[in-house]
């Protein structure tokens, strides 16, 4: 499982492409909604993360991990869990 | 329970409610016609509905109430807009206010509200702004801590129903000055708790369609509620709000269901009993294909309404898909149908009063209903939610994800299903929609039975062209990404064509898992469901045969006349009605 820089990188290649915007306009620690994904949309971005991870979240995780970093962050910590655990 | 007493709360209602041409009745068209005439709220007809206990319908059984699933809902919802769209939202609106409690409550809280609710008070769902409209995370409504555990509430709710009439409010508060998806927290507001200066009701407004509904507003001015009236986690608020949503919004179906049925009943009437060149206007090739069409499209709706509400419990986690399918297409749908059944009706569909010519009625009920289509979240708001989940859901057709078990219990009507739970909604589909994904496998089952000779080839051809147009449109979603602000049009008209795709499968299903439960002339050859699908199909494939078409809803004319005749739900299903007063056998 990718290691939280890996994380955040690919998140932000995401946002970036759901705002039609370059990945280095995309500052890891402002808010998505701030950077102009509603908070709604970015319920979808669940779908992306587990075609991607292969990891089930919760849709409302950007809602209560905001930014890219916080984001990366909280799906680092996921994955190892989810590694650590043992296969059923 | 048989298929065939599906109905059977409404039967049991409409027998209660009595005959509605009959004008000593509270509920009676006459009686509401002029209520609405004179901009009244429908007092007399409320309290006659306290009298039948039906507000206990509001509260789920494991609270001491009757509420054994969202069907009952459904069904008493319909029974009640058939006769005036005002009694179902001055009435009903108090689930809508009061199922974010059932949904994410502490238990002291809900059981609380339980009793409240079954003591006949009436609770009302405060979200939206003067400013704002349906922006929630604009909401400037404060709730803000205060000494001895109490918060604040400052600011106010407008258009909201029932604002002036409620006993108890669940209000969408601001919670954290900065706002955010985690901003906001419900509150469960009890007017009786706050001293007269803590807040004043806002006139209502002058309506158009539903006159007499108490669309008011609301203002709180320094008002204390104990902590304990937040429901669920703070910040839950929009959260919460969204998932009950999901469930209401689906059950609007309902008041389409109830509207279109008077609609078409008036229509049907008049058709029968006017002449036009010595012939009634029933025999008119015109005027009969466009009573068949809205008979089909009401059968149509009914499918999908039963399916999608019997999914709050079946298919919880996939009813971000179908409630915003529902909300989307049906009140559309219907308001077309009503407009096209003004067509039969001619002049008259603009008559008001009671003239006795024909027709009365129906520029009320073409009025009431634009409503559903605006509120509890609007046709747009519904297809942009569509319009966001569209990846997922063509990811999850390719990967032929289908959850078998809660398909099949979502579509077969005899069976059993678990409560509503708010622990498993989920605000988005994690796995697309079983109903829509299920297509290829039941197409596949329809072509073998098909070839045994146990369904109707004409079937077997209609699901391969669903199928097929099932695949080529989910063969354009592929690669879709969402707008992340502006959404274009083109994107809505995806958004579109999945929601009809959606609704012919559920036609499908509900057709091929109660076939054999379901007797009646409708479901015998197919009829009813092949008679569905020409109406949903030409929207979505080019038309190899038009003129089978043609045939099918020709066969299906009768079984409107039938009943009409005979004082019967315009339904898949056997339902008595109020008008029906012939003994019923014991």
């Amino acid at each position: 499982m990718a290691e939280k820089a890996e994380i955040a990188a690919w998140l932000t290649e995401r946002i970036a492409y759901f705002l039609e915007k370059q990945p280095s306009d995309i500052d890891p620690d402002v808010e998505l909604v701030e950077l102009g994904l509603d908070s709604v949309y970015a319920l979808t971005l669940c779908g992306d993360i587990e075609e991607h991870f292969g990891l089930a979240v919760e849709p409302t995780l950007p809602w209560d991990y905001p930014t890219v970093h916080a984001l990366a962050g909280h799906l680092a910590e996921t994955a190892a869990g989810a590694d650590a655990a043992p296969r059923v | 329970m048989t298929a065939g007493t599906h109905l059977a709360i409404m039967e049991r209602l409409e027998r209660e409610l009595g005959d509605p041409a009959d004008p000593a009745t509270p509920l009676s068209f006459s009686a509401l016609l002029a209520v609405d005439e004179r901009e009244e709220f429908p007092v007399t007809a409320c309290r006659r509905l306290d009298e039948l206990d039906l507000h206990r319908t509001y509260v789920p059984a494991e609270l001491g109430g009757d509420l054994t699933g969202a069907e009952d809902l459904l069904q008493v919802i319909r029974v009640l807009s058939r006769r005036d769209l005002t009694v179902t939202i001055a009435h009903c609106k108090t689930y809508l206010g009061a199922v974010s409690v059932w949904l994410a409550g502490a238990p002291a809280q809900a059981k609380e509200l339980a009793r409240r609710v079954l003591d006949g008070a009436v609770v009302s769902f405060a979200l939206t702004e003067r400013r704002h409209g349906s922006d929630l995370l604009a909401g400037e409504l404060t709730a803000a801590p205060s000494d001895g555990g109490w918060s604040r509430l400052d600011g106010e709710k407008w258009l909201i129903n029932n604002a002036t009439r409620a006993d108890l409010l669940c209000v969408l508060s601001r919670t954290d000055p900065s706002g955010g998806p985690r901003g906001f927290s419900l509150v469960l507001v009890d007017k009786a708790g706050l001293p007269e200066r803590a807040y004043r009701c806002l006139p209502k407004g002058v309506l158009h369609g539903v006159r007499g509904a108490d669309i008011s507003g609301i203002a709180f001015d320094g008002a204390l509620v104990p902590a304990d009236a937040v429901v669920g986690q703070p910040g839950a608020g929009l959260e919460v709000a969204l998932k009950s949503f999901q469930i209401t919004r689906t059950l609007c179906a309902g008041m389409s269901l109830g509207c279109v049925d008077r609609a078409l009943r008036i229509a049907t009437s008049f058709a029968l009993g006017h002449e036009l060149y010595d012939r009634r206007l029933v025999d008119l090739p015109h005027a009969a294909r466009t009573l068949a069409e809205a008979y089909a499209d009401t059968l149509v709706v009914e499918a999908l309404a039963l399916l999608a509400t019997r999914s709050i419990q079946a298919l919880p986690g996939e009813l971000s898909v179908a409630s915003a399918v529902v909300k989307y297409l049906v009140p559309t749908r219907t308001d077309r149908t009503i407009a096209s059944l003004a067509q039969v009706l001619g002049a008259r569909a603009l008559l008001t009063g009671v003239t006795g010519v024909g027709g009365e009625g129906f520029q009320k009920v073409d009025r009431d209903h634009r409503i559903v289509g605006i509120f509890d979240g609007n046709t747009l708001v519904n297809l942009n939610s569509l319009v966001n989940q569209l990846p997922q859901l063509y990811r999850s057709y390719w990967a032929g994800t289908v959850d078998a078990d809660g398909l099949a219990a979502a579509a077969t009507l005899t069976t059993a299903l678990p409560r509503i739970d708010g622990d498993r909604l989920a605000l988005l589909s994690r796995i697309g929609s079983s109903v829509v994904q299920g297509l290829p496998a039941l197409t596949e089952a329809i072509g073998a039975a098909a070839a045994g000779g146990d369904v109707p080839a004409g079937l077997a051809a209609q699901a391969g062209r669903l199928r097929d147009a099932a695949d080529a449109l989910h063969a354009e979603l592929t690669g879709f990404r969402p707008a992340a602000r502006d959404v274009p049009p083109e994107d809505f008209q995806l958004a579109r064509r999945y929601a009809t795709c959606f609704a012919a499968a559920a036609c499908l299903h509900l057709w091929w898992h109660n076939r054999d439960a379901v007797g009646g002339d409708l479901w015998a050859d197919a009829l009813w469901v092949r008679a569905a699908l020409a109406r949903l199909l030409p929207a979505l494939a080019r038309s190899e045969d038009g003129g089978e078409d043609g045939e099918l809803l020709d066969a299906l004319l009768p079984h409107l006349l039938a009943q009409h005749r005979d004082r019967m739900l315009f339904s898949l299903l056997p339902c008595r009605l109020g008008e029906n007063r012939t003994e019923v056998p014991a």
